[in-house]
């Protein structure tokens, strides 16, 4: 520690702290524009010159470390001059276009202008002009604002690891230039307009549309992946005008997806009002009627019931309350990628803060494109690969991190058994052993050399094993998590407080749904199968699109029109022509809720929007329901509900009462007696059948988003992909090409990436070739 | 050296300038070059060096004058990252052509220089950064270090020993600010030469983030004849604490401008009357820049001034680089302040605020005030542009960038009144 005085005041500071930070923690206000609490140290701007004690000039102090004794002084008739010269030096070149920049309003140049300026300026030459860049369609430019901070061209070094912003030219010629084809890289791009200072780099769809002080804010959990970050949705009215990450957030950035799908919010796919199908469509009717109408379809049939596991946990719970009291013995899913329905040894979510992810000593990958996954993750292990420590990725495809991997290794589905028996082999050898792993070796005679990258992982003294979508999506998934368990055991990364065991969700809320509805889940495949056999009388879809998202579109296209359907949601997707009677309930920028993400954080929305029409919170619309299907209504409003809730899951007793602490994380569930073994495959066809999330892609909300189908194009890959050398040993080259899979051929455009494993057939977009998707395995013959 | 005895040395890094085919190792080993460094590698060790560099009281030619013992002793040992030496060539000061001369003329002379202070240092690896415009010296260089690596002057186990040292000549692409010795090293490095700030400080994390110590030619010229004849020989030349000899490149109005080695301590007026043939108008000089065209001007008052760190320091100037230009009464001051504002906005590196836009908005102003249209709030402009650059950024440009201006302001502001709209005729 340092102990050093800041204008006269006696503070202590961890030694190597920057003077600048050390007077942020102690409230001393010294102006920036450069620094950023998340990024490097560029000490450009001059902004934050301060004086200390004893040094013939004024000192950058946010590149100045702290010095015992240092006597510090952060306001003088000295620095005076000094900031109202730099800001005099900043202004020379900047426009004076305040009243129509986007920025204005919430802009550091304008405010310290004000606040540090001099009354007017002197300069009478002739000013820069700087030409502008096309960045894509989350970031607008208008570079003759620049301030030259770098703070963007740090960012794409740093955060993004795209670095595509750059430096050209120099002395008052220089400026900040986008290296980009047809859109900046990043799943990040949109943190770029937050990041600066000035008015250079602006959000792109809410540009020229809304001023800062007309906006409300409303603290908001982001739904669009397992992350809930901590978002403020700005809104104009009612209006959404854009969502940016929470200043007293967890995270400090936020992915595009979560930023950008607010133009779902209004989509015209939203359902806004009930709706009963009749001769000439679906038409819109009164509340009582279209309860009555879903009371006709359902009433005493066998009914299935899928629904997205994004709900806040209020809805989902309403959803189990629902079954209890109408649909006893239906079947309920949420879960549109999972095949393998036996116990996982544990449970979907987290067992460590990303924090703690983030300072472990090793990170395995398993199977996950991490970067479309959990954008915010990914850029914690990409800030981690910056400091040199390893991570670690096994997966069939070498998916684009935008950071350097430390271990890589390309395996197929069908090797999974033989990469975890080889790790647990080593493990074995090394005299770690837990109860369990002989037999589950026994069944395993092939050794898969990648299981080497996984067992000196897990060596180490501290290691997050990330379980991805390529284990969770595995016919023989409980085997494989059964195999993951052992080892995580025997080498004591199980241990309370030292859990290493993280299995990326579905969705959000994972730790709710393994205990609410872990009794009566099946696989979303298996149900929708059911009812196109006629073992089911009528599906009900709460919030859920099986026919867009997931591996089970075919299923899901061959059931609709079977069977009745009752679409209960926020939005509609493509199973809504097949609706009889559509009720709309509240998106979740739209209710009072509570929101617990992978990690097991609680978070509450508190201010919502208002809906755009009839919708209701889902889970009055799902107590409505029991109340007309003549069932006593279970909980009558929001205080019940939770305490039904705490009776499901005892962990949230009291999270209403209190003012919830990010350290306060629900664990995840375990199954100690699950020991499910690997069973023998006899691969039936030459190629295993891998499909990606993409995060442009998958989710009705994004689908709805022009934004995010906009860049989906942009960052499409080809249909499908395979490794070249799968094309040589079959004979074929890349085009057009028959795949052949058990449910019979399809013709499909083949490009060739040598980043997919050999013998793995990749599908790029679920949603173009999405029926191939529910395929394990495959074969490619040749086109016509 | 030529001559093994001290006695006779009248210059250390010109003493073998002169000499026909120099150049080549042959010639150069007959006169004397790398006759003193197996004894270096073979009986002096890595202390005694830096100890008797330190009590030589050489301290660094390129500008800064900071002691170069003092430089190496700061250097981490063991920290398990290689060190680097890096011989800063890039001669860019305006008005300095000391280190050019030395080579084009003797480079082995800085080859051994650089082979006794790598050894000193540990170094595997030594880099000679040479101004991009040095076609001529670089290709010198290239084939002097040529000529060593086929004598095992360098590469491996050097002379049967040890120690081993690679070095390469790298040329820089024409920027000012790559004589900076951080911005040589980003140069270095592949990157644009933009300073670093510090700390960290490059003798600790330099060039690729490791242990890093970057001495000017003149400098690293200067070792061979240091550890030859001790370091107290050294100290002796010259004054207390600025010991030896310096090399002076003389420009401007004086008769017989060029490169002078006096030792240090003479004054400007000797050096000007008696070796430059003295002033071709006058007999006093209207402004001298004594370091390079960085440093603030001296007037005629200050033209007795030794010619040390110190003196010169306590005139309120810098001894910089030694590049000394004389102005005589027939010299356009506003001309020349304008021109040399031209070349610090053309030359900065646009990192810092008040450099990037302060150097060119001091341009813009002296190219109205020239041209006779500045008015009175120019002054003013420029004062308090040009003040407030100094000491507010990253490095040294824009002190030097604010020199000329102030120093025109300061001692001339009648010549700038005369000149300005209100005043003219």
């Amino acid at each position: 520690m340092t102990t050093l005085f800041i204008n006269d005041e006696e503070v202590t500071v961890s030694a190597g702290t920057s003077i600048l930070e050390a007077c942020r923690e102690h409230g001393a206000d010294v102006p920036y524009f450069c620094y950023h609490p998340e990024l490097s140290v560029a000490a450009n701007c001059r902004m934050c010159l301060v004086e200390v004690e004893g040094w013939n000039k004024p000192a950058a102090s946010c590149c100045t470390p702290v010095g015992e004794g240092m006597k510090v002084t952060t306001h003088s008739e000295s620095l005076a001059k000094d900031r109202e010269m730099m800001m005099e030096y900043l202004l020379i070149n900047h426009p004076l276009d305040c009243p129509v920049c986007d920025q204005g309003g919430s802009c550091k140049l304008q405010d310290y202008t004000v606040e540090h300026g001099a009354k007017h300026g002197r300069y009478s030459e002739v000013k820069r002009a700087v030409v502008d860049h096309d960045l894509g369609p989350f970031v607008s430019t208008c570079m003759t604002r620049c301030i030259h901070c770098t703070r963007c061209v740090r960012f794409a070094d740093e955060v993004a690891g795209t670095g595509d912003m750059g430096v050209l030219n120099r002395a008052d010629h220089m400026r900040i230039e986008g290296i980009v084809e047809d859109a900046l890289e990043s799943e990040l791009s949109g943190n770029l307009a937050d990041v600066c200072p000035v008015g250079a780099l602006l959000d792109k769809p809410s540009h020229d549309v809304a001023r800062p002080w007309e906006m409300t804010r409303h603290k908001s959990t982001c739904t669009q992946c397992p992350q809930g970050c901590d978002i403020v949705i700005e809104s104009r009215g009612d209006k959404v005008i854009r969502i940016k990450p929470d200043k007293d957030g967890v995270e400090p950035w936020i992915c595009d997806r979560g930023r950008y799908v607010h133009d779902a919010f209004r989509a015209d796919q939203r359902i806004v009002a009930p709706a009963v199908r009749e001769k000439s469509g679906l038409v819109n009717v009164s509340w009582d009627e279209a309860i009555q109408a879903s009371v006709d379809v359902l009433k005493d049939k066998r009914v299935g019931i899928i629904f997205s596991p994004d709900w806040s946990v209020e809805g989902l719970a309403s959803i189990r309350l629902l079954h209890d009291s109408v649909f006893k013995d239906a079947k309920v899913a949420f879960d549109l990628h999972r095949r393998d329905m036996r116990e996982f040894a544990f449970e979907e979510g987290f067992s460590m803060s990303s924090a703690q992810i983030v300072a472990a000593d090793q990170v395995v990958i398993l199977g996950s494109d991490l970067r479309q996954r959990l954008p915010i993750l990914m850029q914690g292990l990409r800030k981690r690969g910056n400091e040199g420590k390893p991570v670690t990725r096994i997966g069939a495809m070498n998916y684009r991190t935008n950071s350097d991997l430390s271990a890589d290794a390309l395996i197929r589905p069908r090797e999974w058994v033989a990469v975890i028996a080889r790790a647990m082999q080593q493990l074995k050898d090394l005299g770690k052993t837990a109860a369990g792993m002989d037999a589950w070796l026994e069944k395993v005679e092939e050794r898969h050399e990648a299981g080497k990258l996984l067992a000196d992982a897990l060596l180490a003294d501290s290691c997050a094993l990330l379980v991805g979508e390529e284990i969770r999506s595995h016919s023989d998934a409980s085997a494989l998590i059964h195999g993951l368990d052992l080892m995580m055991r025997a080498s004591g990364h199980a241990e309370a407080g030292a859990d290493g065991r993280n299995l990326i969700p579905e969705g959000m809320n994972a730790q709710l749904l393994s205990a609410v509805f872990g009794d009566i889940r099946v696989s979303a495949g298996d149900l929708l199968d059911a009812a196109s056999d006629g073992e089911l009388d009528a599906l009900v879809l709460i919030g859920s699109d099986p026919m867009g998202d997931g591996l089970f579109s075919m299923q899901a296209k061959r059931a609709m029109g079977k069977v009745p359907l009752v679409q209960i949601g926020a939005i509609a997707g493509q199973t809504s022509e097949f609706a009889n009677v559509m009720l709309p309930a509240a998106a979740y920028s739209e209710v009072e809720g509570t929101f617990i993400n992978m990690e097991g954080r609680i978070r509450m929305a508190e201010h919502p929007l208002r809906s755009l029409g009839e919708e209701r919170p889902l889970w009055k619309v799902m107590m409505r329901l029991v109340q007309a299907f003549g069932e006593e209504i279970p909980v009558v409003n929001l205080t019940e509900l939770r305490a039904r809730i705490e009776s499901f899951l005892p962990e949230v007793s009291g999270v209403w009462d209190d003012d919830v602490t990010d350290d306060e994380c629900l664990l995840v569930a375990r199954n100690r007696d699950a020991n499910s073994m690997p069973n023998a495959i006899e691969p039936a066809m030459s190629l295993d059948v891998v499909s990606r999330y993409s995060m442009y892609r998958e989710g009705m909300w994004v689908r709805a988003s022009s934004y995010l189908v906009e860049a989906g194009d942009i960052h499409a890959l080809d249909d499908l992909l395979v490794h070249p050398n799968t094309l040589k040993d079959a004979g074929l080259s890349a085009g057009e090409c028959k795949v052949r899979t058990t449910s019979g051929d399809y013709d499909y455009h083949i490009g060739v990436r040598e980043d997919v494993a050999e013998g793995v057939l990749f599908i790029s977009k679920r949603g173009v070739a999405g029926d191939l998707s529910c395929e394990v395995m495959a074969s490619l013959e040749g086109g016509q | 050296m030529i001559s093994s005895d001290p006695k006779q040395v009248k210059a250390i890094c010109f003493d073998r300038i002169h000499l026909e085919g120099q150049t080549g190792l042959e010639v150069a080993r007959k006169n004397g070059a790398y006759k003193f460094l197996p004894t270096v590698l073979k009986d002096f060790d890595s202390d005694h060096i830096v100890d008797e560099v330190k009590k030589s009281g050489l301290r660094g030619r390129g500008g800064a004058g900071f002691p170069t013992g003092l430089k190496w002793s700061f250097v981490p040992r063991n920290t398990g990252k290689p060190t680097y030496l890096l011989c800063n060539a890039d001669e860019g000061e305006p008005g300095t052509f000391k280190d050019r001369d030395i080579m084009r003329f003797d480079p082995h002379l800085l080859i051994e220089g650089m082979i006794m202070a790598g050894f000193a240092l540990g170094v595997k690896d030594a880099y000679i950064y040479i101004r991009g415009e040095f076609l001529h010296e670089a290709n010198v260089m290239d084939a002097a270090i040529d000529e060593a690596y086929a004598a095992n002057l360098l590469g491996e186990n050097i002379l049967g020993t040890d120690f081993s040292m690679n070095l390469t000549v790298h040329r820089g692409a024409g920027a000012y600010i790559c004589g900076e010795e951080t911005a040589l090293i980003e140069s270095l490095e592949g990157r644009p030469g933009r300073p670093r700030f510090k700390p960290p400080f490059p003798a600790v994390e330099g060039f690729y983030r490791c242990p890093t110590v970057v001495n000017n030619v003149e400098t690293l010229a200067t070792v061979p004849a240091i550890l030859e004849f001790g370091g107290d020989w050294h100290a002796e030349i010259g004054v207390p604490n600025n010991t030896g000899m310096k090399i002076f490149s003389v420009s401007g109005h004086v008769n017989k401008p060029g490169n002078y080695e006096v030792p240090m301590g003479t004054s400007l007026k000797v050096l000007i009357e008696e070796y430059c043939g003295g002033l071709q108008h006058g007999t006093v000089p209207k402004v001298i820049i004594p370091g390079g065209s960085s440093t603030p001007w001296l007037t005629a008052e200050h033209y007795d001034t030794p010619l040390t760190y110190d003196a010169m320091m306590k005139a309120g100037s810098m001894l910089g680089s030694g590049a000394i230009i004389v102005m005589d009464e027939t010299a356009d001051l506003i001309a020349l302040t304008r021109r040399l504002a031209h070349f610090y906005a053309h030359e900065s590196c646009g990192q810092c605020t008040p450099c990037r836009e302060g150097t060119g908005w001091l341009e813009r102003t002296m190219n109205r005030v020239e041209a006779g249209q500045g008015c009175k709030k120019d002054v003013e402009v420029l004062n308090d542009a040009a003040e407030h650059m100094a000491g507010r950024t990253i490095c040294a440009l824009a002190d030097g960038a604010s020199a000329p201006i102030l120093s025109l302001l300061k001692h001339f502001p009648e010549i700038v009144e005369e000149r300005l709209m209100e005043n003219a005729e």
